[in-house]
């Protein structure tokens, strides 16, 4: 195809378009799904009895809070990445709160060690814990990438990868509203290994999902 | 153009026509399908200039390729542009991705070309070898020729070399279809026996 007719083509197709909002304002929309559906999961499977006890204590706030965090800032940088000129500092708000994230959890460790010695750090399977973060991110993911979609594929592979941390963390979030595991090193190990697992997996399926198109023959 | 205008430094110009390619690109997001045409050809043209300056190896189809890429995804991206900022800062982005795909592409390219002259050049050698290998072999034929009978010698003859029929073979020969058959078959079980071995050897 010449150049010539391909703008004549384009130029005849273009309708109006109506320009997507910052990744700020984009986010709650995306909130509002991700979080509805990680509540209908967890009522539906059944609140942890001790879910009362556990909303006061400041370890497991700010836990659950550093994952909420986590989710909320990978996902604006996910929909940021897709913006052609938007700043550099969107893609880099995740690590604030994910490093707060493992921090917690590692000083959770040291915690549990300090006051049950090494039956504290026991590590015993727990996969179902990667089974439940992926159904519960399910929706929260498939609802990005239609958001993501929308947008430039510029780096395809950062951009999924940081939609998955997003919808994982956030299905990290439910699990431990009704998975009755407090143990820090086996919330690190199956739970947080699960999210970092998915957003790999992402990683590698980015450029499948996420692409421009291409030139018609 | 005023005189006053015309005085003006580089730099307020191409600030001029960039905020042209502004309001071309806002009504264009708008549904100015004339706009959407004016700003596609001007950044065709820039990017076919960009592209011919930094990449001067390219041919006229490569760099339409590339143009023509940048148009797209120019056409897929246009709501991600935001009115209220410049338009060259969000189209350079986005044709300097463009740009990397086609040069890891180009990458790929050359290195697929490299490897397939390195196929070439390892098959050009071919030619020579098939010539010597069939001197040997044709050695090897005559060597096993001779160890023919002489029914079985002339009845391939007749039938491989001179591509007679069984019929007239038999007719030349003075003897049956069925003689002139089992002679070929042995001949040819010589030959090739002789030619495998031949070829065993030279190993």
């Amino acid at each position: 195809m010449k150049t010539d007719a391909l703008i004549d083509s384009l130029a005849r197709d273009a309708g109006p378009v109506r320009p997507l909002r910052s990744p700020l304002r984009r986010i709650w929309g995306w909130l509002a799904i991700a979080l509805g559906f990680a509540g209908a999961m967890v009522w539906a499977i059944g609140p942890r009895p001790d879910l009362t006890e556990r909303m006061l204590e400041a370890r497991f706030l700010l836990e659950q809070g550093a994952a909420l965090a986590t989710a909320i800032t990978a996902a604006m940088a996910a929909l940021a990445l897709t913006m052609p000129d938007a700043a550099r500092i969107w893609r880099w708000l995740p690590v604030v709160p994910a490093v707060a994230w493992l921090g917690t959890l590692g000083l959770g460790c040291l915690r549990d060690w300090a006051q049950m010695g090494p039956e504290g750090l026991r590590l015993t399977p727990d996969p179902e814990c990667l089974v439940y973060i992926a159904l519960i991110g399910s929706l929260p993911l498939l609802a990005l990438v239609l958001m993501l979609r929308r947008g430039a594929p510029l780096r395809p592979s950062w951009t999924l990868a940081l939609a998955a941390l997003a919808a994982a963390a956030i299905g990290n979030f439910a699990l431990r509203l009704f998975h009755m595991q407090d143990a820090a090193l086996m919330v690190l190990v199956w739970q947080v290994g699960a999210v970092a697992l998915i957003a790999a997996i992402a990683a590698l399926c980015g450029r499948a999902v996420l692409r421009w198109p291409g030139v018609p023959a | 153009m005023s005189p006053a205008s015309e005085d003006a430094p580089d730099s307020g110009s191409s600030e001029r026509r960039h905020a042209a390619l502004d309001g071309l690109m806002r009504a264009a997001q708008q549904g100015d399908r004339h706009a959407y045409h004016l700003l596609l050809q001007e950044v065709a043209q820039r990017m076919r200039r960009l592209i011919a300056a930094r990449a001067p190896w390219l041919g006229q189809a490569d760099i339409e390729d590339i143009v023509q890429d940048v148009l797209l995804s120019l056409h897929m991206a246009r709501a991600t542009w935001d009115p209220a900022r410049p338009f060259m800062p969000w189209i350079a982005a986005i044709a300097r991705n463009r740009l990397t795909d086609h040069a890891r592409r180009y990458k790929r390219r050359q290195a697929f070309d490299q490897a397939a002259s390195d196929l070439a050049e390892v098959f050009s050698t071919t030619p020579g070898q098939s010539h010597a290998e069939g001197v040997v072999n044709l050695m090897s034929v005559r060597s096993a020729m001779a160890d023919l009978s002489p029914g079985e010698r002339r009845a391939f003859e007749l039938v491989r070399l001179r591509e007679l029929s069984l019929a007239e073979a038999a007719q030349q020969s003075e003897t049956t279809v069925g003689a002139i058959k089992v002679a070929v078959h042995r001949a040819s079980r010589k030959l090739k026996r002789a030619i495998n071995t031949g070829g065993e050897e030279r190993k």
